[in-house]
C-alpha cells in the first residue's frame, strides 16, 4: 500500500436538527494518487462524509461529532477550512452556488481564493492562466461567469477549487445537473488531474462511470460502510443490490453470458473489454 | 438565455483609466464644495464642466438625458415650492394672478438644484466609467475591510440571478393554477405563493454559497487581501487629486471670507 | 389528449431563436421522451404545452384549441408541469397543503380532493409524511412532493423536466411506477431526460432535439440504432445498447434479456 493521504478513524456525525446519525462510526484510508469512489442510495451519508473530509464538518455545519479525520497528516478538527483548502478541495452539485459572486469575469472568479490568501498579482495571473487552460475555459476567461453554460460554470468551480493547490479533490455528484456532454468534459479533466497525481474522491450515481474510473469503491448504506473493494469485486457480489445501488450494464451482460455458459471469463467493467468478451463468445 | 446586463461598458477613455479613488474624491470634493458655497454660481460652472467630462468619457448622450431628465422636473417643482411659498421671500420679482414669486426662494431653489445636480452628475460619471471590481479593489487597497468589499460586490452580482430565479418560480406557480395577471388584488394574491420559494431557495443557496466562500479562504485573517483586478495610480491621478483637494480648501476659505463679509 | 405544433417558432426577447420551426403531433397516452443536449430547446419546447411560453409564430393547439386562448393557470387543469427544481414549486407548510393547493385553485370539490389525496400520497411514497413541512423532506422526497402536487390536479397530460436528476435506484423505480400508473389511468406523460437508461426503460417514443429543431421522432429502437445522427446531437445510447452495437448484434436492445436473446439467435446461425 502506498502513502496514505486521507484517514478517517471511528468517525460519527449527527446534524443538530436530526435525531439519527448521518454517519455511524466509520473508518477507512485513501492512498495518495488513487481514484476513490463512494456510492450508496440517497441519504446513505455520502455528502455528509464529503463535508467532513474538507472541514465543513465540524467548522461550518453544527452537530455532534466523534472520531477523527486526517488529511495529509493534518487533523481536520484542529485546522481551519481555509488552511485545509491547500490540502483538499470540494466541488458539489449546483454550479451556480459555487460562484463567489464577487467577480465580473471568469479570471477574477478563479483568482478569488488566491486573493484571500494574499497571493501577489503576478503569481495570480500566472496561475489563473494555467488553471484556465487545464479546465478548458481559457477562451471564456474574460466573460461574465453567469453568461456561461452550466457545464462551463462547473469547470469554473472546479478550477477555482483546484487553483488553491489541493492534493486531494472531493467531487460530490458534481455532474448531476449537467448534460452528458458537460459531464464527460468534467470527467476528462478530473481524470487528467488524477494522472498528474491528484487524489480524487468521487461520489456519483452513474455506475458505468464509477466502475470505469475507480481504483477502489466504498459502498455506504445508512451511514455505515458495507464494502470497500476494487470495482470488479464490488459489482460481482450478488448482495450488493440490497444496498439500493445499481450494477453497471457491462457486469449484467458478462454475468448473464457466464450463467448460460457462453463464456468462462471473469466479468468486465468497461465498454471495450465487454465488447471483446461478447465478440469472443459469439464465435463460440 | 437572458444576457446579464452590466452598467459598466468599457470605452477606453481617459476617465475610465483614472483610479477609482480619484473619482470618489471628485464626487465629494465637487459635491461638498457646491454645498457649502454661499451661492449657486460655482455649482453652475461645475455642471458645465461635467458635460465636458462626460464628453471625454464618451457618455455625453446618456449623461445629458439623465441631467435634463432629472434637472427639469426638479427645477420646476422646487421653483414653484420655494419661489412661491418660501418664508424667506421678501423681494417679489414676478406676479401671476394670486401667485407671487420671491427672489430669495428662487435663489435658494437654484442652490439646492445645482448641488443635487453636481452630486448626481459626478456620481453618474463615476458609476458609468468604473468597473465594480476595480472600485472594490481600490477600496480594499485603501483599507476597506474585505468583508465590506464582498458585501458590495456580491449584492450587485447576485441580483440578475435572483431575477432569473423569480421568473422560474412565477412560471412554476402559474403551472399550479395561480393566475399571475389581473388587477392589483389578484397580483398581490399571486405574489404570496412566490414568497415562500424565494425565501426558501435563498436560504438553501446561501448555505451552499457560504460553503463555497469558506473553502476559498473567505475567513482568513491577518492577511492583506490581493486582487486580480489591477488598480494603478498615474501621474494624472496624483495631479487631479491635488487639484481636487486644493479646490475644496479654496472653496472653504472663500466661503468663510464671504460669510464674514470680507469679500 | 392531443398536442399539436404547426411550424412553431420561438425567439427570445434577446433575439436568439430557440425553436426554429417545429411540427409535432403528440396524441393518445403513450409516454414520450424528449432528449438532446442542453440548449437544444427541450425545455423551451415543453413550456409551450401549457402556455408558460407563447410561440413567436406558428401554432400550438391543445386538444384542437389554440394555446393563446387561455392563461397558464387555466391550462394547468389540462396540462400539468413539474419543474426540475422542486424548491421553485413548493411553498406551503405541509405536504398535505401542497397537495390541496392546486386542486383548490382550479375548483376541485373537497370530496374529490380527499379521495385523490390517498391515492397520490401512496403513489409518490409520502403517505406517512403528509403533515411534515416540505422543507424537512429530503431532496428526493421534495421532488416527489412536487410531482404529487401536480398529479392531484388531475391533468390529462403531465410534463416532467429531468425527473431523474439526483434520484437513486429507488427513486427511478418509483418514477417508473408513477408513469405506468398514469398511463393506466389514461394520462399522457411527456418527459425531458438526460438519463438514457431511464428513457429506454420507460418510453417507446423518443424525440431528439438539436439546435432548436426536431432531429428524430421515432420508436426508441429506431432512434438508438441511428448512431451517426445521434452523435451529431451529442446523445449516446445506453451502455447496454452500445455494447450490443459494438459487438455486432444486429438488433437494438435495451435490456439484458433482449441482449441475450439476440445474442443466442445470432450465435445459432
Amino acid at each position: 500500500m502506498g502513502k496514505v493521504v486521507l484517514e478517517v478513524k471511528d468517525f460519527s456525525f449527527r446534524y443538530r436538527q436530526t435525531k439519527q446519525k448521518a454517519i455511524k462510526n466509520i473508518s477507512f484510508q485513501v492512498e495518495e494518487g488513487s481514484f476513490f469512489c463512494i456510492i450508496g442510495a440517497n441519504g446513505s451519508g455520502k455528502s455528509t462524509l464529503c463535508n467532513a473530509l474538507v472541514g465543513l464538518i465540524p467548522h461550518y455545519f453544527v452537530g455532534k461529532m466523534s472520531g477523527e479525520v486526517f488529511v495529509n497528516g493534518m487533523k481536520v478538527e484542529d485546522s481551519t477550512i481555509a488552511d485545509l483548502s491547500a490540502k483538499i478541495g470540494l466541488v458539489f452539485q449546483n454550479p451556480f452556488n459555487q460562484l463567489s459572486y464577487t467577480a465580473g469575469t471568469v479570471a477574477e472568479e478563479l483568482a478569488y481564493g488566491l486573493g484571500n490568501r494574499g497571493v501577489s498579482h503576478e503569481e495570480m495571473v500566472k496561475k489563473v492562466e494555467y488553471v484556465a487552460k487545464l479546465m478548458r475555459i481559457d477562451h471564456v476567461i474574460h466573460k461574465n461567469p453567469l453568461e456561461l453554460s452550466g457545464g462551463q460554470i462547473q469547470r469554473v468551480a472546479l478550477g477555482s477549487t483546484f487553483i488553491m493547490e489541493p492534493r486531494v479533490l472531493v467531487l460530490d455528484e458534481c455532474t448531476t445537473q449537467l448534460d452528458p456532454l458537460g459531464s464527460e468534459e468534467i470527467f476528462d479533466i478530473v481524470k487528467s488531474l488524477n494522472q498528474k497525481g491528484i487524489t480524487v474522491i468521487m461520489v456519483d450515481h452513474e455506475m458505468e462511470r464509477v466502475a470505469r474510473c475507480a481504483d477502489k469503491i466504498m459502498v455506504l448504506d445508512g451511514g455505515e460502510i458495507v464494502a470497500i473493494d476494487i470495482p470488479e469485486r464490488i459489482f460481482e457480489t450478488p448482495d450488493i443490490v440490497k444496498h439500493r445501488i445499481g450494477v453497471p450494464d457491462y457486469v449484467k451482460i458478462c454475468q448473464s453470458l457466464r450463467e448460460k455458459g457462453y463464456t468462462k471469463r471473469e466479468i468486465e467493467i468497461a465498454e471495450e473489454p465487454t465488447i471483446e468478451l461478447v465478440k469472443e463468445a459469439l464465435k463460440g | 438565455m437572458a444576457k446579464i446586463s452590466n452598467s459598466f461598458v468599457p470605452k477606453d477613455t481617459i476617465i475610465e483609466e483614472l483610479n477609482p479613488m480619484t473619482k470618489i474624491l471628485a464626487v465629494f470634493s465637487l459635491g461638498l464644495g457646491t454645498l457649502i458655497f454661499p451661492n449657486s454660481w460655482l455649482g453652475l460652472i461645475i455642471i458645465i464642466g461635467l458635460f465636458f467630462v462626460a464628453y471625454l468619457a464618451k457618455t455625453l448622450k446618456d449623461f445629458t438625458k439623465i441631467m435634463f431628465g432629472f434637472g427639469i422636473p426638479i427645477t420646476v417643482m422646487l421653483m414653484f415650492i420655494q419661489g412661491c411659498y418660501s418664508p424667506k421671500n421678501v423681494t417679489i420679482i414676478a406676479e401671476f394672478g394670486f401667485l407671487q414669486v420671491g427672489l430669495e426662494g428662487v435663489l435658494y431653489a437654484f442652490k439646492i438644484i445645482s448641488t443635487l445636480l453636481v452630486f448626481l452628475g459626478t456620481f453618474y460619471i463615476m458609476n458609468k466609467t468604473t468597473y465594480t471590481g476595480k472600485l472594490v479593489a481600490a477600496l480594499t487597497n485603501s483599507g476597506l475591510p474585505p468583508k465590506a468589499g464582498y458585501l458590495v460586490l456580491a449584492s450587485l452580482n447576485v441580483v440578475p440571478q435572483m431575477q432569473r430565479r423569480m421568473e422560474v418560480i412565477q412560471e412554476a406557480q402559474g403551472a399550479r393554477g395561480v393566475e399571475i395577471g389581473g388587477g392589483i388584488i389578484a397580483r398581490i394574491k399571486a405574489y404570496i405563493p412566490l414568497l415562500g420559494p424565494v425565501v426558501m431557495s435563498a436560504l438553501t443557496d446561501a448555505q451552499e454559497r457560504g460553503m463555497t466562500l469558506e473553502t476559498r479562504g473567505f475567513g482568513i485573517t491577518g492577511v492583506k487581501q490581493t486582487s486580480y483586478v489591477e488598480v494603478t495610480q498615474s501621474n494624472l491621478d496624483r495631479i487631479l487629486k491635488a487639484i481636487l483637494i486644493l479646490f475644496f480648501i479654496i472653496v472653504v476659505i472663500l466661503t468663510v471670507l464671504m460669510k464674514l463679509n470680507i469679500i | 389528449m392531443k398536442i399539436e405544433l404547426r411550424n412553431m417558432r420561438y425567439v427570445y426577447p434577446t433575439g436568439d431563436e430557440a425553436l426554429k420551426g417545429i411540427d409535432l403531433l403528440i396524441e393518445g397516452i403513450e409516454p414520450v421522451a424528449i432528449i438532446g443536449q442542453n440548449g437544444a430547446g427541450k425545455t423551451t419546447l415543453v413550456k409551450h404545452f401549457n402556455g408558460i411560453l407563447r410561440p413567436t409564430s406558428g401554432e400550438v393547439l391543445i386538444n384542437g384549441e389554440n394555446i393563446q386562448n387561455c392563461s397558464t393557470a387555466q391550462w394547468s387543469k389540462e396540462v400539468g408541469y413539474i419543474f426540475q427544481n422542486p424548491d421553485d414549486q413548493l411553498f406551503l407548510e405541509s405536504v398535505r397543503k401542497e397537495f390541496e393547493f392546486g386542486p383548490l385553485q382550479i375548483g376541485m370539490s373537497k370530496e374529490e380532493i380527499e379521495e385523490r389525496m390517498k391515492w397520490v400520497a401512496t403513489l409518490v411514497g409520502l403517505s406517512d409524511k403528509l403533515d411534515i413541512h416540505p422543507f424537512d423532506l429530503t431532496s428526493t422526497e421534495k421532488k416527489f412532493c412536487s410531482i404529487g402536487a401536480i398529479i392531484m390536479m388531475n391533468p390529462n397530460a403531465m410534463i416532467f423536466d429531468e425527473p431523474t436528476c439526483g434520484q437513486d435506484v429507488d427513486g427511478n423505480l418509483r418514477l417508473r411506477k408513477i408513469i405506468n400508473e398514469l398511463k393506466e389511468r389514461g394520462k399522457l406523460c411527456i418527459t425531458i431526460s438526460h438519463d438514457m437508461k431511464f428513457v429506454v426503460d420507460n418510453f417507446k417514443r423518443v424525440i431528439v432535439m438539436w439546435k432548436g429543431k426536431v432531429l428524430l421522432d421515432e420508436k426508441a429502437e429506431n432512434v438508438f440504432s441511428q448512431v451517426e445522427t445521434l452523435k451529431k446531437s451529442f446523445v449516446s445510447p445506453p451502455p447496454i445498447t452500445k455494447v450490443a452495437q459494438g459487438a455486432g448484434l444486429r438488433k437494438t436492445v435495451f435490456t439484458t434479456e433482449a441482449f441475450i436473446k439476440v445474442f443466442e439467435e445470432q450465435r445459432m446461425v
